[in-house]
């Protein structure tokens, strides 16, 4: 019987992942549902990122900063195995280096939506916390990086993407107000981490379109 | 009163009177007239159908059609023969369709000759002609997409194209940026999202529908088909659901910020356990036997709950 916990197995990933896969986390990956699907599915981008080519090699290292404090800030992880997994990181930000920038924006920001649903979670349900909106600084940040790469196209499709950016950040804008004056408020939420998850998709289809248009 | 009496035409009174030689030598005027009205005419049209590309397939049951155009208006419809039938307009010399067929599959696919094409020079229309029986799955960015009478399943993703589907059926999923979506006497099953365009459903008859667009208006009117499930979802504009005496639902419509407006008379729901939450406009209940399930919820917008006329 497992008696590991997913806090304490997301806190030995990533010795997990470099395949130092010991007795615990092993039982606990076998009676998790959760975690195993979740590691199949970073064994699966594992496997295929050697084959994709490289372009651009690594997001910012804000980003790692961010997520860590993030995990650290809703008791996923520890200091100390934040500050290891900072400095190692080593097969997580090998992910990326394979993965060419359009597949690498897509990758990302559904990672970063994907956290944001887990951080939604049952975790969250516990411990109600302030919400920090860290998420959304990070997306802005890969707005910023898209929209900067995509300026130069004049299509009407264009504008309409943009467009359509703004109104899926003044919704954020008000859904992130409400979750500030309502924390309790779980409609809120969903209606947050959904706007979040429309400005990710926005971005990976503008840097698509952007690779089209040039 | 007096009456006139209606003239000839002038041709036909100057025919009458000068005799069978001049009426041959007016023909021949007339055909030489026409003769050079006809040629620079069949020389237009040559050189219209010259940009013209139509391309015929012989599938099989269920086959696939593919289709990915950057712009311009895609018109597809059912006929009965086992073939699919492509005709393409390019607007300029700028693009490029391409038409192949692997198996029982035909990807159709229009891209620019050179790099520098301008938005307007990557535009070609379509008008195709399926089996009945096809799964569709075009890609239309700006433009229009129609689809009419296809039963099988259908995806179509655009920005600004308006999709208008009529009398389809399959798994039905649509996307677009703020392309409106029309969906008229539609079954099978329906999943619609879109950020700013507008819905509208009308005489459906799908026993699942998914509608969720952020700043834009929703209008359902449709049957709610037993165990069915119908949810609607915008942040912002008017969610309208439109329903008859027959009809039997278990409701549940939520506004956060936005007002809830409804006619229809509820009892208390029978089904599931509903949780009012003081944060929110709610209301639960159950019209009728409640056999469908309807979830209607906005952020800030308002959802009306309508007797239909």
């Amino acid at each position: 019987m497992s008696t590991m916990g997913c806090s304490e197995f997301m806190e030995q990933l990533e010795q997990w992942m470099e395949g130092e896969r010991h007795g615990g986390a092993r039982a606990h990956v076998q009676s998790c549902p959760a975690c195993r699907s979740f590691v199949t599915d970073l064994d699966a981008i594992q496997a295929a990122a050697p084959t994709l080519s490289i372009a651009d090699p690594e997001p910012p290292a804000r980003v790692w900063a961010v997520l860590r404090s993030q995990l650290v800030e809703e008791g996923l992880i520890r200091e100390q195995a934040a500050t290891e997994w900072q400095r190692e990181r080593s097969w997580f930000a090998g992910l990326f280096t394979h993965v060419p920038r359009p597949a690498l924006a897509s990758a990302y920001l559904t990672l970063l939506v994907l956290l944001a649903f887990g951080l939604s979670g049952p975790v969250m349900q516990q411990a109600r916390p302030a919400p920090s909106f860290a998420l959304a600084d990070e997306l802005d940040h890969a707005e910023q990086t898209t929209v900067s790469s995509f300026a130069s196209s004049k299509s009407p499709v264009s504008a309409d993407l943009h467009q359509n950016l703004e109104i899926v950040d003044h919704y954020i804008a008000l859904c992130e107000k409400s979750v500030r004056e309502e924390p309790e408020n779980d409609v809120a939420r969903e209606y947050l981490y959904q706007a979040y998850q429309q400005k990710a998709d926005l971005l990976s289809m503008i840097t698509e379109r952007g690779d089209f248009n040039q | 009163m007096r009456i006139e009496p209606m003239r000839e035409p002038s041709s036909h009174r100057e025919e009458a009177s000068y005799g069978p030689e001049l009426r041959i030598r007016r023909r021949r005027n007339t055909a030489r007239k026409a003769v050079a009205l006809v040629i620079p005419g069949l020389l237009l049209c040559g050189a219209a159908l010259a940009d013209h590309v139509e391309k015929h397939f012989k599938v099989d049951a269920h086959p696939v059609i593919t289709l990915h155009n950057p712009n311009g208006t895609v018109t597809v419809k059912a006929w009965s023969k086992s073939e699919v039938m492509v005709v393409a307009t390019p607007a300029s010399d700028q693009v490029e369709v391409d038409a192949a067929q692997t198996g029982n599959r035909v990807d159709i696919m229009t891209h620019p000759v050179s790099g520098n094409a301008s938005p307007d020079g990557l535009k070609a229309d379509f008008e195709i002609r399926v089996p009945e029986d096809a799964e569709l799955q075009i890609h239309d960015d700006s433009g229009a997409v129609n689809v009419n009478s296809v039963l099988g399943d259908m995806n179509v993703e655009t920005v600004g194209a308006g999709v208008d589907l009529a009398d389809a059926a399959g798994y039905l999923t649509v996307k677009t940026i703020d392309g409106p979506f029309q969906c008229e006497r539609c079954a099978g099953r329906i999943e619609v999202s879109s950020i700013s365009g507008n819905f509208r459903l009308t005489d459906l008859r799908s026993y699942q529908v998914r509608a969720q667009t952020s700043k834009g208006n929703i209008l359902f009117s449709g049957e709610f088909l037993p165990n069915g499930m119908y949810e609607l979802k915008n942040y912002s504009g008017v969610i309208e659901v439109r329903f008859s005496p027959g009809d039997s639902f278990d409701l549940s419509a939520t506004s956060l910020k936005g007002k809830v407006n409804n006619e229809a008379k509820l009892a208390p729901p029978s089904h599931q356990q509903h949780f009012y939450s003081k944060f929110n406009n709610s209301l639960f209940g159950s019209f009728n036997a409640g056999r469908a399930k309807v979830e209607l919820s906005s952020f800030d917008g308002t959802i009306n709950i309508l007797k239909r006329n």
